[in-house]
């Protein structure tokens, strides 16, 4: 058992899955608001990289942890929220080339805009957990509170969102509003109002996965973001874009391939291992491995 | 072979070659009398104008959305700069045709995936390319120079054309002159090669797909065929103009290519107008000028251009102008001038149904 | 009571409706009749808000519902059916009834009970996603997700569309009895004109987007060019 658990197979499985929940929260930001618009957030990784530094400048200032993540939280909610309402809402109706530009756009605005403010260097938040590896009889597990508590928060808030659709009032009118806004409309659904908390809602979700990797031993810094949304975008679109299972699913098995790929052949070739991964679910199914509707929604 | 008289025969109206011939003429006119730095500004905006049709062709004529371009310029930079490198007598033409080739090959293996994709799908499947190019070409140190990338030799001007301009002396101004003209005759060549596939059966084809994919079906279009040829032509397109960028700077270096250069890109294109050869103009014009618009934007906001505020002052205004043509004015900066576009719209041959019953 | 008036909707050069007028009482069956493209969907579409009109009024009792925003209007209590009964199909059936009472001040235990007795096979079903539900359960499931809200207003677009002859009749009556026993103001479209003439009190022919008849249920069946030239009824 000490030499399972601190074996280089189980150091890869401990790594790719605390990558992979960050990509899993991602992916699930990004199912949130496709569903509800049909909108992909470019923008997505940037919002929460921007609502993190805001949360960061405040614990500069001597609050605790926690607040910084609550801090973080509720600005990105209010920055998706916005942005639903500012950028998007406009464009409702248009070519889908039109929201892709704009959130393009929006991604560059704000990624400059956190350099120019806090510089292009990494910042990090002081982590309320160990980093240090636990030790199994003197072998190192490559394991440690912080990845522990890292692996548990994404599975908290994926619990969370998952009951606040599945049983709540609000989460049955996001649901209706997203499948079907004529008829929630006809039944006195505020359709609009539930886009923007469906933009709120998956933000916030964004912005958890940020605070982890600003709390984590890189830190983060304004263009970090990219790459996470890159994986994070894959493991959505694996699922098929529409299915949270999917997007949490896919999320975990690129962190695992990355991780693997990294270990076995060079961490320059790692982005590859989403890529290939994606280009396979494509060819089996080409709607997504996770997804129900066969027909394409033009 | 059909690619190639497509290509090369006049299809388009006359007006139009006489139009892009016209505008590089008097762009090496030009050159003659831009100072040196003027003149390598000119050049790389010349080369992004390239890349920038290349795109607009892609969104404007097949409506695919592709955040990949800068991963396909940095494909046809490296083919060049690894074959330069070793080679380092060939002439440009053959360095250019091998990137054209290298790009084109590089789209072919995005688009076969990808053809399948629609808008969102597309664009997300052509920004992963994009990050992991550079990565991977770091990976392969021993032929691409890792993080350092490859160093070129600057091209050589030729004795002629210093003696026929500057004499025997002044040789920086020469050089920047050559380079420039260069660059501009290869972007005429491209564009002409664009301005004929616009108004070829295969770019009417490719419009009747983008407006109604099941009709085009009906009328007998291979969609795949269509998508994965529209992709390879736009991925060629950005492989010439990333390798004549390169040429031009004298090094393949990864940091060229960053994720954000697609973002430049698409700003440049929407700005100038999507779908046409002017806009890519336009585009390369405003590339040609950035860096003296932003130095104009911080000296006008008396922002430090060394301060933190001045080095990100580009991505700022490039995002900003992104996000407001697209919402204010999507057809571009040209629609908004209507007596322009007006004349626009009346050199324009038939629409699609016309030409198709 | 709805009132219609001097109504016009133009969907770009097509005209849809051109200056109708009428009233449909309260307690009572209207019928709206005529041909496909008449115009009856643009009519009940333009009284929820979902189409805005080029000219004219529609009065629920004294408010004026043209420029309210949709959901404003299924709050003042009317319940619009669709066209293809707009059932939700990834939800359940109790899904579906949920979201019909949400925006309603209504006990939800309550109303979900009333509406299983009123057509109990939705009861047994309740559970089930409603892609299982058969045409002419989905059709009582999206009345019953209206009735939930308890309505004034009941605006049915073509509830007959896709079921079998009996289904169809057991539907009709039972929304002749709603609208007795609820005091509702119904709007029934129909292309099945005998059907909805059997039960509806009042009837308005539509043609091209012009009224062309307008009155009590009776004589409109009983006028023989009426049923020939708009109702596609045969003769006998």
């Amino acid at each position: 058992m000490t030499a399972f658990l601190s074996s280089s197979f189980m150091h890869n499985i401990f790594g790719g899955l605390a990558t992979g929940v960050i990509y899993s929260l991602v992916a699930l930001s990004l199912v949130i608001i496709w569903q509800s618009t049909h909108v992909l957030n470019f923008a997505q990784g940037a919002m929460a990289m921007l609502a993190t530094y805001i949360g960061m400048t405040e614990i500069d200032r001597g609050i605790g942890y926690w607040w910084c993540v609550i801090i973080s939280v509720v600005v990105g909610m209010a920055l998706g929220g916005l942005t639903e309402r500012v950028l998007i809402r406009p464009l409702y109706g248009k070519p889908e080339i039109n929201p892709i530009v704009v959130m393009v756009g929006f991604l560059g605005v704000l990624e400059a805009l956190a350099a120019a403010i806090w510089t292009s260097t990494t910042r990090n938040i002081t982590e309320p957990f160990s980093q240090i590896y636990y030790q199994d009889h003197g072998h190192l597990v490559f394991l440690s509170a912080f990845i522990v508590f890292q692996i548990l928060l994404a599975i908290g808030i994926m619990l969370l969102v998952a009951a606040l659709f599945r049983f709540t009032k609000l989460g049955l009118q996001l649901r209706a509003s997203a499948l079907a806004p004529e008829v929630s409309r006809l039944l006195g659904i505020r359709v609009g109002r539930m886009l923007t908390i469906g933009w709120m809602l998956s933000a916030g979700v964004g912005a958890v996965a940020a605070v982890i990797v600003a709390s984590g031993n890189f830190g983060l810094f304004p263009t970090d973001m990219d790459g996470i949304f890159v994986a994070g975008f894959i493991a959505a679109a694996v699922g098929g874009l529409e299915s949270p299972i999917g997007a949490v699913a896919g999320g975990l098995l690129i962190g695992l391939a990355e991780q693997f790929i990294l270990a076995y052949w060079s961490p320059n070739v790692a982005p590859l291992g989403g890529i290939i991964i994606l280009v396979l679910a494509l060819m089996i199914r080409p709607q997504g491995l996770f997804s129900k509707s066969v027909s394409r929604r033009v | 072979m059909n690619w190639w008289r497509t290509l090369s025969r006049q299809e388009t109206t006359n007006s139009r070659v006489v139009a892009v011939l016209a505008l590089t003429i008097l762009t090496l006119l030009v050159t003659i009398f831009l100072p040196p730095v003027a003149d390598s500004e000119l050049a790389g905006g010349a080369a992004i104008a390239i890349v920038i049709l290349g795109l607009s062709w892609l969104t404007g004529w097949s409506g695919q959305i592709s955040l990949g371009n800068s991963g396909f310029m940095a494909v046809g930079a490296y083919a060049a700069g690894i074959w330069a490198h070793h080679h380092a007598s060939t002439p440009l033409i053959f360095t250019l045709v091998l990137a054209l080739v290298a790009g084109g090959l590089s789209g072919l293996v995005i688009a076969i995936p990808s053809t399948r994709l629609r808008g969102p799908y597309l664009a997300g499947m052509t920004l992963a390319f994009s990050a992991a190019v550079t990565p991977l070409a770091q990976n392969f140190t021993s032929v691409t120079g890792g993080e350092g990338g490859i160093f070129l030799n600057s091209l050589v001007t030729p004795k002629w054309f210093e003696h026929l301009f500057h004499g025997a002396n002044a040789s920086i101004n020469a050089n920047a002159q050559w380079t420039a003209d260069l660059a501009v005759v290869v972007a005429g060549v491209m564009f002409f090669f664009m301005a004929n596939l616009f108004h070829s059966r295969a770019g009417r084809s490719m419009r009747l797909v983008r407006d109604n994919d099941v009709a085009a079906e009906l009328m007998g279009v291979h969609l795949a065929r269509t998508r994965t040829m529209a992709f390879v032509v736009s991925a060629a397109f950005a492989g010439v103009g990333g390798a004549l960028y390169s040429l031009l700077e004298a090094s393949v270096r990864p940091e060229t290519f960053p994720l954000t250069l697609s973002i430049t890109l698409l700003t440049l294109m929407v700005l100038g107008g999507i779908g046409t050869l002017s806009g890519a103009v336009i585009g390369g014009i405003i590339f040609s000028f950035s860096a003296n618009l932003v130095a104009h934007v911080n000296s006008l906001t008396g922002v430090n251009p060394t301060s933190n505020l001045g080095a990100n002052m580009q991505g700022i205004i490039f995002g900003v102008l992104l996000i407001v043509t697209m919402i204010f004015a999507p057809r571009g900066i040209v629609s908004l001038s209507s007596p322009l576009r007006r004349l626009w719209r009346a050199r324009r041959p038939l629409s699609v149904t016309q030409e198709v019953q | 009571m709805i009132k219609v008036d001097d109504l016009s909707v133009n969907y770009g050069a097509v005209r849809a409706l051109r200056e109708v007028s009428f009233d449909a009482p309260t307690g009572q069956i209207t019928a709206v009749l005529g041909a496909n493209g008449a115009g009856k969907t643009t009519l009940l579409r333009t009284i929820s808000g979902l189409v805005k009109p080029r000219n004219g009024d529609v009065h629920l009792d004294e408010t004026n519902l043209i420029g309210m925003a949709t959901e404003n209007i299924a709050r003042l209590g009317v319940g619009h059916v669709p066209e293809g009964r707009g059932v939700i199909e990834e939800l359940t059936v109790e899904e579906n009834l949920r979201l019909g009472a949400l925006s309603a001040k209504v006990n939800l235990a309550e109303g979900l009970s009333e509406q299983y007795e009123r057509f109990p096979v939705l009861g047994e079903r309740r559970r089930r996603h409603c892609s299982t539900l058969s045409g002419g359960e989905r059709q009582m499931l999206a009345m019953a997700r209206a009735l939930i809200a308890r309505p004034r207003v009941l605006l049915l677009d073509e509830p007959s569309l896709g079921l079998a002859p009996q289904v169809t009749a057991q539907l009709m009556r039972t929304i002749r009895e709603l609208c007795e026993n609820e005091d509702l103001t119904v709007l029934l479209v129909e292309q099945n004109a005998k059907s909805a003439l059997r039960i509806a009190h009042r009837a308005v022919v539509l043609h091209l987007g012009s009224v062309v008849a307008n009155g009590d249920a009776q004589s409109v069946a009983a006028d023989d060019d009426l049923r020939r030239y708009y109702l596609g009824v045969v003769v006998s």
